[in-house]
């Protein structure tokens, strides 16, 4: 069963409410399944498989996300069957606007039920609400529900467990000439392929200009378009008009009033959050709200963490013989992931903002005062969740471009997401900041600027940049904005930790499979062949050794050494493994302040030291640019299509983060540091 | 009656939409969100860019869109 309706509608939080914990979501590299799956129980017990499409507010699609749920309910989608039934969930302070998705979904030939969400908030509004008189005129069961409050769920539970019916006739009057045209591409449709329900639905795509279907309704459809083309017929808006035309009329009948606009609260909030001095400032409170937050509050969990994987390490060297295997235990899986497993909450902080942000129906607004300024690079308002989602991890950012309906602007916004700093670079400014100037002559507030201005260059560069390729490169002009505005909501803290749940999985499962795998390999080419029994000595002449001396002559401009070398190209797959590599190299043991404090005094053949200020900003800048993680190649490759894109992408960012070290190493000298 | 732009009317007014004049694709997507022609729609904000009440949800358009929207005044209105 699919699960449709408008954005904002609520869909998400009924999701939840219905399938609680028994959720998948398979949005990750490899995997191709790109929705949100779930298991419902209905009373009896029977099990009741469901997807979470994405919000739309047409069958016509007008973004990749409203595509690809077309897909799945046209059964078009690979590995997904056509779904048996689905249940449309409806605002039901919104009905006109919401059921007039409802009218297109009836006509898929699917049996269909309506949960009729919201209904506190219609009612408060004064909109009566007659959900039988609704069943009996539009042919489909209503349910009134409150999914943030788990009310109507059984009823919906029941409705899931009964065999529903399909929808039957078309309610809606088509105007005369389309009436024709539709009823004989229909009956050609039906002429070849009997068995199939929803033939007027197939007819008004094919005349909207889908190439998919019987040959002699294809060609019907042809000619029929190019006789209303000749007789300036604009049959689309014909069909928006009757369809709103029939909701308003059924509405009008059934006794549903239209409620009243007054000015509400969420009018005064807007008066405040949408003003032009006074937004901007909510917004930068916002903002700065979430990094202090990452930054401060993240530090209990992570020194947690920290001394669990301390502790473990210190057990395993207690309890096991001296010998490879418990060096492998230690120094490489121990220090490897515990290394990257420590920023898990700073992650899931982040994710608790967005989604509490997103649920509360600021974010919305956030994109609509930030049009102006992403006017100017190109786009719209739309990208800013995508990028701002970006800060977190570029992967759900790229993914969140799916909402971006202009194919250039979405294209602009991937390839400038991973120069948001995302959260894998926090371990590596952290460290870099602290080899280059010693804690105790670093103040707090020196460090927060210092991240700051790292986070500050990465968005600058990805604006100046948005707005090479979206007006230099890609050309043509970006769409107006067309943006809903959702009333504002007490958020669902259900819903975000399901949400926070779910990438806490991700996280973990990504720590133990990519980076635990990494973390062996690089602990065996750090150890392998077993030259010498000095650690230094011995990694020198290692595997990696040998590939870090090979790079050297190319990163020494930059002010590196072969051992940096070594962290380059071991996190060329995630940012994060720098700092576990790093870990290794210097034997560490996986211990921050040790590793620091190596790093320091690290020095190059002619005893000047390696880790200077200047080379630390090389290093970190080069951190801000590079395009260090598979993940992101991989789904920017999903997203668009092919290799061309995330191959300009890699070429774009390796090129950037060399010259940017390079100028800061250049200047350094020159200014003779 | 004479036919003005979104733009143009004041904030707090109701009017009705009398015609489009965008790229289609942007046109059909209006009137997905209730822009239809003959629909009513009550501006809430204005400015730079703007907030409109339809079909019973807030829409924020930009300037640019606004003004391909014309409208007129709703009986009783001015």
């Amino acid at each position: 069963m699919a699960v449709v309706g408008n954005p904002n509608a609520g869909k998400s939080t009924l999701f939840n409410a219905l399938t609680g914990l028994r959720q998948r979501v398979a949005n990750y590299p490899g995997v191709t399944v790109e929705k949100r799956t779930g298991t419902a129980y209905t009373l009896h017990g029977e099990a009741v498989e469901l997807v979470d499409l994405p919000g739309m507010y047409s069958l016509s699609p007008r973004s990749p996300d409203e595509e690809i749920a077309r897909k799945v309910l046209r059964g078009e989608s690979p590995g997904i069957p056509k779904p048996d039934a689905i249940l449309c969930v409806v605002d039901a302070s919104n009905l006109e606007r919401n059921l007039f998705l409802v009218t297109q979904v009836m006509e898929l030939g699917i049996p269909v039920v309506v949960a009729l969400n919201m209904v506190d908030m219609a009612e408060a509004r004064g909109i009566r609400l007659k959900p039988e008189e609704l069943s009996r005129r539009m042919g489909v069961k209503f349910i009134p529900t409150q999914a943030h409050r788990g009310k109507g769920l059984v009823e919906l539970r029941t409705a899931l467990g009964q065999k529903l019916t399909d929808p039957g006739e078309r309610r809606w009057v088509m105007p005369p000439p389309l009436a024709t045209a539709v009823g004989q591409i229909a009956a050609a449709w039906r002429d070849a392929l009997p068995a199939e329900l929803g033939a007027e639905g197939r007819a008004l795509e094919l005349l909207a200009g889908s190439s998919d279907g019987p040959e002699g309704a294809r060609k019907l459809a042809v000619a029929w378009r190019e006789r209303f083309r000749e007789q300036a017929f604009d049959w689309p808006a014909a069909v928006v008009q009757a369809r709103y035309s029939y909701l308003r009329d059924m509405l009008g009948q059934a006794g549903v009033g239209h409620g009243h606009a007054q000015l509400t609260w969420t009018d005064r909030i807007d008066a405040l959050v949408l003003n032009p001095v006074a937004g901007w400032g909510v917004l930068a409170g916002i903002l700065m709200l979430l990094f202090t937050s990452i930054f401060s509050i993240a530090a209990y969990p992570m020194e947690w963490i920290d001394a669990g994987f301390s502790a473990a390490g210190e057990w395993v060297q207690g309890a096991m013989p001296a010998g490879l295997f418990r060096d492998l235990l230690v120094d490489g899986v121990l220090a490897g992931v515990g290394g990257v497993v420590i920023f898990l909450p700073q992650i899931l902080i982040l994710f608790f903002f967005l989604g509490l942000l997103e649920d509360s129906g600021y974010l919305a607004r956030a994109a609509f005062l930030l049009d102006r300024v992403m006017h100017r690079v190109g786009l719209t308002g739309k990208s800013f969740i995508p990028l701002l989602s970006s800060y977190a991890c570029a992967i759900p950012g790229i993914m969140a471009t799916r909402t971006v309906e202009d194919p250039k602007d979405r294209l602009t916004t991937i390839l400038v997401a991973p120069l948001m700093s995302c959260s894998a670079r926090i371990p590596v400014y952290t460290t870099l900041i602290a080899a280059a100037v010693p804690a105790a002559l670093m103040p707090a507030w020196g460090k927060a600027g210092a991240m700051l201005g790292l986070y500050a260059l990465g968005t600058f560069t990805a604006f100046a940049l948005a707005w090479l390729f979206r007006k230099k490169m890609l050309g043509g002009g970006s769409p107006p904005l067309i943006l809903e505005l959702p009333p504002y909501r007490r958020p669902s803290f259900r819903t975000v930790a399901l949400r926070m749940w779910e990438r806490a999985v991700i996280f973990i499962r990504r720590a133990g499979t990519v980076i635990l795998a990494l973390s062996i390999l690089l602990w065996f080419l750090c150890n392998f062949p077993h030259a010498a029994e000095d650690p230094s000595e011995r990694l020198a002449k290692s595997f990696a050794g040998q590939i870090g001396h090979l790079l050297e002559p190319v990163i020494q401009p930059l002010g590196f050494d072969w051992r940096i070398g070594i962290g380059l190209v071991a996190s060329l797959a995630a940012r994060e493994v720098f700092v576990s590599t790093m870990s290794i190299v210097y034997h560490s043991g996986g211990d921050e302040e040790g590793l620091i404090e190596t790093m320091r005094t690290a020095v190059w053949p002619d005893g000047s030291l390696i880790y200077t200020p200047v080379t630390c900003v090389a290093l970190l800048v080069f951190y801000v640019y590079a395009l260090q993680c598979l993940s992101t190649v991989a789904v920017a490759r999903r997203e668009t299509g092919g290799w061309k894109w995330p191959a300009f992408m890699m070429a774009y960012m390796a090129a950037l983060a060399y010259a940017g070290a390079w100028l800061v190493q250049t200047v350094g000298r020159a200014l003779g540091s | 009656m004479k036919a003005i732009d979104l733009t143009q009317v004041g904030a707090g007014r109701e009017v009705r939409v009398s015609r489009l004049e965008c790229a289609p694709g942007t046109c059909q997507r209006l009137r997905e969100m209730g822009f239809c022609e003959n629909a009513v729609v009550k501006k809430i904000r204005g400015g730079a860019d703007l907030v409109c009440w339809v079909c019973g949800t807030r829409v924020a358009l930009s300037a640019r869109l606004a003004r391909q929207i014309l409208v007129e005044a709703v009986d009783g209105n001015s």
